[in-house]
């Protein structure tokens, strides 16, 4: 009798173990999947795809920040908060290694560019799952994200293009997926080397891309030939490769004279007869190239979006002797009708819906792409190219303008008052800082009664961002 | 009852028949409250004739020719010897706080104190049911050597910063592993809100808990292998006791006020100092003749009766918070049955306006003997607990959020009114302050509006329950199994009002709520074995342990609300989406093993194993074995012992060692080690991404322990000393490694087992009676902790882990090879520039640069003293500012009884680290900030020498506004008096027939007195709360509060 009890405890005892170890210990989440099973279906690497573009409508990127951070570098914007969570540091070129903005901006970038060259591995080595076809479209937009974020990276982080031709240290150039522990330390490639990556990205997105997708939202939010080729005028623009540019646009803007459209490609990508239209009412004409799409699911809110900063929070005013006051912005031009006043002060609301701040964040626009074809016609002499388009982005918006002959007789004339225009017409969409820079131009003094911001020369080190201490302390060989 | 107490003294009767003999009857009682004792052992001395106290504590004794004295013994009280004199011989014993025959609880089973051979300790219930706290854990400082437990910040039910014997992690959690009756429960702040916290441990109803032992070294904790690497708090609740039902109440209430708030600027003071800033800015822009550059910015704002508007914030901000506490307990029981039973209602506020914590328990415990050889035991606990508060930035990944209560009441303009002279908030058209007649544009929230229309709340709902059962088999052998479960759901709801002056303004209010269930079983089960041969006792001790936890969250968000009428997420709202989801779950398998022999109460070895598997660890690392052993030397039963001459006054010397190997595998994340891939949305397309880079070879952190201690007993055990040496070696530190952020990796960081370090110290532990007389006592109990904490190794060559203090522009923290964890890191500082009241600081180089914030177009704002161009100070000039852990630390308590009365006096002290005063820089802040009023020792002269630098509007960093700074860095060291408590026991005599047995009534005092040089609110602050690599920073965080109390105790 004893013995039994005895048995039965031991019994008892060892029964529990009788649960199964295998089934407690393994547990696999239920609302991620693990990376074995990434690239197990059609519609999950299609997300993986989507999951990249949506790296880069992050916050601090497309998502509007980087473009704030642009902008307000420059002279068009004055600052009232002095709020170092909205870009102050940006407006007043303060920046230091430690900064936010400089530490997520370059996380993010990379972010997208560890997704994309992800994509881009993945791809290489999976076999069945999509056709062939659609393995090289993937791969193409995979790799034209990645030239899409260095170049974003390798213009504010590295010393400017043109002041030695690339020969400054640039960026560490990752193009293979990061996953582990490994690869820490990588060295930082040559401007010169990151702009190669850059087109040699884009030029064979260029080659697999699609035509056109299937609707205009996927027109408007994913890449296709023309949002290669448009990317690539921004930088050899940026190289001051003008015969480049010429020779890119000319494939997505055919024609010499108004209207301009592209013909080529299944997108007909052509200017709308009102700018505003674009901002606020139809995010996906055939004049936005590349934006990135907000839901009321998915966008941004507070200091996250730029909504809030700009226009609900009225954190930055024009700047009265910035190009606001330009006599080239006239007082009829359509344009105006994208600032609002408040106190005798001017905001901007490109980006003025109120809560859920569902505006798309415009990345290429059609306009863009004609005003870099414009300067480049004008830096290789042709005057009469460069003013028709020039002249074509701006009656857009204001047909009653005639541009004075001076200002348009020469290439220096061209030249300075495409500048004026890229300034009215691109207006908080982050191209200022970026235009100054690759022209080894000042950054203009700025500010009002309370805050002032000064000149930043070509020569200090403040012209470019510092290189962010996320990266500092782990990579031995930046 | 009355039958067993019959049968003894019929047994004795029998026995007293045999010799002459007479009848000595008497009362024992408690000689802390006067109540009964039933159940003590009565012996006649060197006669092993004995007896028991009944329900009402007397007893009656036959007692043989030549007895001249009888012992009075009962588990955890002090054994006494009485002579007989008379007829009648009462009792009054008094409970042992550390004897030998006390009962030590150690993980799955009890030994007594002289049999344990590791290092734990001991706090008894009734040092924690009375104090004003929503959780047991924040009453017990300074009550243990080895044991450090501070208050963050002074929001209510804020989880406690616990450290036993020192930081033991670096990336996991350093808090103790908490079990409560056998089961371990979830710890930390399970709140979703970084506004209002939420401690689960505040569910347990402190007036609840019988004791609470606290296991340091590795030889005690082995037994719970890979969770106990940073001790364990074993919680043990009431139980009924056999005997007549008792019924005791305990109420309190008290008052809180914030103390040692700073001294501000008033509106006069405001402009004053501002203006000067705004001046000085002019001059050195080079704008003196510009006049589009402003002078003054700030100008007075008039009430209709024409007075200054003067605000003082601190009213709006903080308040005098009342809150009371009841509780009610009815435990008894018969030979074969006990129960007790519990209620509790608690509702508390804290000084912070708005800062509530309620709840409301039930308890209810049962043991039962079936059989002789079967017990049958039980036990559950309902309650609800709601948590309410504002945004204080007080809490971990707050500090600098524009709606923290602690900034505003610091930083608002005080020559601003609160409403407008219609009534309505003062506000600017975005719905922050309105700043009057001041020229400047302010980012800071009217605190009124703010909180008037914001709400945050967190509330438990949780069922806590627990049943087993022994069987006693032959050979000595005994089987135990407990199951128990613990669900626990918890809603946290945010409310932000569509009105002007809410933070909730930007997006047209919004409501979130998100519900979390947490559901955690645990069987366990246990073969035990306990014999004596002789001299040799042998225990030993098989169990299985499985535990599970799943936990469920989900919720949502909900924007732009239709009328401005909707206070919370079920009114209208035209935008709703998902938020807070989450699922997982995570599994521990253990075995385990304790062996204990002992040969002639001299010599004690214990042998501890366990073998655990964890879920969350890597594929090839999930399972790992744990183990200890130690050793005791009972020095002073030896016979050449006992012949020494000390032997008279040290009669009591016991040696402890053991060495032991725990892990740490308590990774927050359920699949830590899983490489994933998550799914979100591109605009309204499906995306997938990488959001986690695994690690399969993730494994346990392994902590060697080892432990050296000696007990001794002085006079008569009435002076207990205790002394230990410890070190504690930790392995394979779980990391989470930092990643060069090109690599694109989530976060910038894989979870890695790399680097190592030590915690070596020594504790001693001193207890003593210092004075027992009949009307007068004073006992007193000391402990010390000197720890030193050092990092030896880290990740990829030894590179720095920074900490960073809620964004990654605040750089606090470095880890570093060769330091402790978390030491303060920032800008070095050299004081002020005399000549000129710029900031100095020390480059990395070494060299001195001085700052000055504005500068004339083509100046540089950083300079080398002589004027030439400086490179800007970056965070690659940081330097290690100072360690940030406590290298001391400990307690005093005393407590004085004289006739009913009673005083107790526990003081806490800690110090030799630093901490980061931020608040400094805050209240030194150049923007439109409000300054204290020590601005006023501001440079403003040629050859003045002063640490606050000139004043220069929009200033952020010659104070530490935008990185720290060492100027902030300050000595830690404190003494506080934690509480003071004056008693009186109310005579029984009083009662009559009322049928109150005991009767006492206090009032105590609570963070009564600090004593520091730190200049901070609070020196025990952590704006990061428990976090290992960021502590020591005080930023923008509420201090604690001073509490007075007053309660009563009563017994039926």
């Amino acid at each position: 009798m004893k013995k039994i009890y005895l048995y039965i405890g031991l019994g008892a005892l060892l029964g529990f173990s009788s649960c199964s170890e295998k089934d407690l210990l393994d547990t696999v989440p239920s609302t991620s999947i693990s990376d074995a099973n990434a690239f197990g279906s059609a519609t999950r690497i299609l997300g993986l795809v989507n999951g990249a573009y949506d790296a880069v409508k992050a916050a601090s990127l497309y998502g509007g920040r980087y473009l704030l951070y642009c902008d307000v570098r420059g002279e068009e914007f004055i600052n009232v908060t002095a709020n170092s969570y909205t870009a102050y540091e940006s407006w007043n070129n303060s920046y230091n290694s430690g900064s936010n903005d400089i530490n997520n901006l370059w996380s993010q970038a990379y972010t997208a560019i560890n997704d994309a060259n992800i994509i881009i591995a993945g791809l290489a080595t999976s076999t069945g799952v999509i056709s062939d076809t659609l393995n090289a479209q993937y791969t193409a937009e995979a790799r034209y994200i990645r030239a899409l974020c260095y170049f974003s990276l390798v213009t504010v982080y590295a010393t400017p293009y043109n002041a030695d031709q690339g020969a400054s240290k640039g960026l560490p150039l990752r193009l293979q997926a990061e996953t582990n522990g490994d690869n820490n330390d990588l060295a930082r490639s040559s401007v010169a080397e990151v702009y190669a990556q850059i087109l040699a990205d884009l030029d064979a997105a260029e080659a697999n891309l699609p035509d056109s997708y299937s609707s205009d939202l996927l027109n408007t939010t994913r890449a296709h030939k023309s949002t290669a080729i448009a990317l690539k005028t921004r930088v050899y623009l940026t190289m001051n490769n003008f015969a480049k540019v010429v020779e890119e646009a000319a494939k997505i803007v055919p024609q010499t004279t108004a209207p301009f459209s592209t013909t080529s490609y299944g997108v007909k990508h052509a200017l709308q007869s009102d700018i505003t239209t674009l901002f606020g009412t139809t995010y996906t004409t055939t004049e936005s190239i590349f934006s990135m799409p907000m839901t009321s699911t998915d966008s941004y809110s507070g200091q996250s979006a730029i909504g809030y900063i700009y226009n609900a929070n009225s954190e930055y005013y024009l700047n009265p002797s910035g190009i606001l006051g330009n006599a080239q912005w006239g007082t009829n031009d359509k344009r105006r009708s994208l600032l609002r006043v408040a106190s005798n002060l001017y905001y901007l609301k490109k980006y003025a819906k109120a809560s859920p701040y569902v505006d798309y964040i415009p990345v290429i626009r059609y306009s863009e792409v004609l005003l870099n074809y414009a300067e480049a016609a004008a830096q290789t002499g042709d005057l009469t190219l460069a003013a028709n388009l020039l002249k074509a982005v701006h009656a857009r918006s204001d047909a009653s303008y005639t541009f004075a002959d001076a200002d348009v007789a020469t290439a220096a004339a061209l030249v300075a008052t495409i500048a004026v225009e890229r300034r009215i017409e691109l207006l908080g969409e982050g191209f200022r800082s970026g235009d100054l820079l690759r022209n080894l131009q000042t950054i203009p003094a700025k500010g009002s009664s309370s805050l002032q911001a000064n000149a930043v020369e070509p020569s200090a080190s403040n012209y470019i961002f510092p290189a962010p201490n996320n990266e500092l302390t782990t990579n031995k060989l930046y | 009852m009355k039958k067993i107490v019959s049968a003894l003294l019929l047994l004795s009767l029998c026995l007293g028949a045999a010799a002459q003999s007479r009848r000595i009857s008497g009362k024992v009682t408690a000689k802390d409250n006067d109540s009964p004792i039933p159940g003590v052992s009565v012996k006649t001395t060197g006669k092993a004739i004995g007896v028991q106290t009944d329900a009402q504590g007397n007893f009656s004794i036959e007692v043989p020719e030549g007895v001249t004295s009888l012992e009075f013994t009962y588990i955890g009280y002090q054994k006494i010897t009485l002579p007989i004199s008379g007829q009648t011989v009462n009792a009054k014993l008094e409970s042992t706080t550390s004897g030998l025959n006390e009962v030590v609880v150690v993980g799955y089973g009890t030994q007594t104190k002289k049999e344990f051979t590791g290092a734990a300790a001991r706090i008894s219930g009734t040092l924690v049911k009375d104090a004003p706290v929503q959780s047991f854990d924040q009453a017990l400082s300074g009550r243990a050597a080895g044991v450090s437990i501070a208050s963050p910040n002074g929001v209510l039910n804020n989880p406690p910063v616990i450290r036993i014997r020192g930081v033991n992690s670096i990336s996991l959690s350093s808090y103790p592993l908490v079990v409560i009756d056998g089961i371990p429960v979830s710890t930390g702040n399970i709140s979703t809100s970084t506004s209002v916290p939420n401690n689960p441990l505040s569910d347990i109803d402190p007036a609840d808990i019988e004791s609470i032992d606290v296991l340091k070294d590795a030889a005690s904790t082995s037994i719970y292998g890979s969770r106990a690497a940073a001790g364990v708090l074993l919680i043990t609740t009431k139980r009924g006791k056999e005997g007549k039902a008792k019924v005791v109440y305990d109420a309190w209430g008290s008052l809180t006020k914030a103390a040692r708030l700073p001294k501000l600027l008033d509106a006069t003071g405001y402009m004053k100092y501002k203006n000067e800033a705004v001046y000085n800015a002019k001059i050195l822009g080079g704008n003196e003749n510009n006049t589009s550059v402003a002078a003054e910015l700030f100008f007075p704002d008039y009430n209709a009766d024409g007075s200054l508007v003067n605000t003082n914030w601190y009213d709006y901000i903080y308040r005098t918070a009342y809150s009371q506490n009841h509780n009610i307990s009815v435990s008894g029981g018969n030979k074969t049955t006990n129960y007790y039973l519990s209620a509790n209602y608690s509702n508390q506020q804290g000084f912070v306006v708005d800062n509530e914590f309620k709840r409301k328990s039930l308890r209810f415990n049962v043991d039962h003997e079936v059989t002789k050889w079967l017990k049958f035991r039980a036990g559950g606990a309902y309650n609800t607990t709601f948590n309410q508060s504002q945004n204080t930035g007080s809490l971990p990944n707050s500090t600098f959020l524009l709606i923290g209560a602690a900034r505003l009441a610091t930083a608002l303009a005080p020559n601003v009114s609160v409403y407008n002279a219609d009534g309505s908030y003062n506000l600017s058209s975005t719905g922050t302050l309105g700043m009057g007649n001041n020229l400047v544009t302010n980012t800071l929230w009217n605190a009124k509006a703010l909180f008037d229309l914001s709400s945050y709340t967190t509330e438990n709902d949780r069922f806590q329950g627990n049943v087993g059962g022994t069987i006693k088999l032959p050979y000595h052998f005994e089987l135990n199994t407990t199951y128990a479960m613990d669900r626990l759901r918890t809603e946290n709801n945010t409310w932000l009002s569509s009105q002007l002056g809410s933070s909730g303004y930007s997006v047209g209010g919004s409501a979130t709520n998100v519900s979390a269930l947490r559901n955690n079983w645990d069987w366990a089960s246990t073969l035990s074995f306990n014999n004596k041969y002789r001299k040799h006792h042998v225990t030993a001790l098989f169990g299985y342990d499985v535990q599970k936890f799943e936990t469920t969250t989900w919720g949502a968000y909900a924007t732009v609300a239709a009328d401005n009428f909707f206070t919370n997420y079920e009114g209208s709202y035209s935008t709703v989406a998902a938020s807070g989801n989450g699922r997982s779950e995570k599994a521990f398998i253990s075995y385990f093993s304790r062996v204990t022999y002992d040969f002639n109460n001299k010599y004690f070895l214990t042998a501890n194993f366990r073998r655990d598997g964890n879920s969350a660890l890597g594929v090839n690392s999930k399972f790992g074995n744990f183990g200890g052993v130690s050793a005791g030397w009972l020095v002073s039963e030896e016979g050449f012992y006992k012949r020494l001459n000390i032997s008279h006054i040290v009669d009591n010397v016991k040696l402890r060692a053991s060495w032991g190997r725990v892990g740490n595998g308590n990774v927050s994340n359920d699949y830590a080690s899983q490489s994933l891939y998550s799914s979100s949305l591109y605009g309204s397309a499906a995306t997938w991404y990488l959001s986690q880079a695994g690690n399969p070879d993730l494994a346990w952190e392994t902590s060697k322990q080892t432990n050296l201690g000696l007990d001794l007993g002085l006079l008569n055990n009435r002076i207990q000393v205790e002394g230990t040496w410890f070190n504690n070696d930790v392995n394979g530190l779980i990391l989470s490694a930092p990643q060069s952020a090109s690599k694109g990796i989530p976060d910038n960081a894989i979870l890695m087992n790399v680097g190592s370090m030590y915690n070596r110290g020594w504790e001693l532990g001193l207890t003593a009676s210092v004075i027992r007389k009949e009307n007068f006592s004073w006992d007193a109990s000391f402990n010390y902790t000197h720890i030193k904490n050092e990092v030896t190794a880290l990740a990829s060559g030894n590179s720095d882990i920074i900490g960073y203090t809620h964004t990654s522009s605040e750089a606090s923290n470095v880890t570093r090879v060769g330091y402790s964890v978390g030491s303060l890191y920032g800008a070095k500082t050299d004081g002020v520039n005399p000549a000129n009241g710029r900031r100095i600081f020390i480059n990395k180089a070494g060299e001195k640069v001085q700052y000055s914030a504005t500068v004339a177009s083509g100046e540089s704002n950083w300079t080398y003293l002589d004027g030439t161009t400086a490179a800007a100070i970056s965070a690659s000039d940081y330097y290690l500012l100072g360690n940030a852990l406590p290298k001391w630390y400990g307690g005093l308590s005393n407590t004085f009884r004289y006739k009913n009365l009673d005083l107790g006096i526990n003081i806490t002290y800690a110090g030799g680290n630093y901490v980061m005063n931020g608040t400094k820089g805050t209240l030194r802040d150049q923007r439109f900030y409000n300054n204290y009023t020590d601005i006023s020792k501001r440079w403003t002269t040629v050859g003045q020498v002063t640490d606050i630098p000139r004043l220069v509007y929009n200033d952020q960093i010659s104070n530490g506004s935008s990185y720290p700074i060492s100027a902030n860095v300050e000595k830690g060291d404190f003494v506080r008096l934690q509480s003071l408590t004056l008693g009186y026991r109310v005579p029984s005599k009083v009662f009559g027939t009322s049928g109150i047995t005991s009767a006492r009534v206090y009032a105590s005092g609570n963070n009564l007195l600090l004593l520091t040089g730190y200049t901070g609110t609070d020196p025990e602050s952590s704006s990061n709360g428990n976090s290992n690599t960021t502590p020591g920073i005080e930023k923008n965080a509420v201090g604690q509060g001073r509490t007075f109390t007053v309660g009563i105790n009563v017994g039926f």
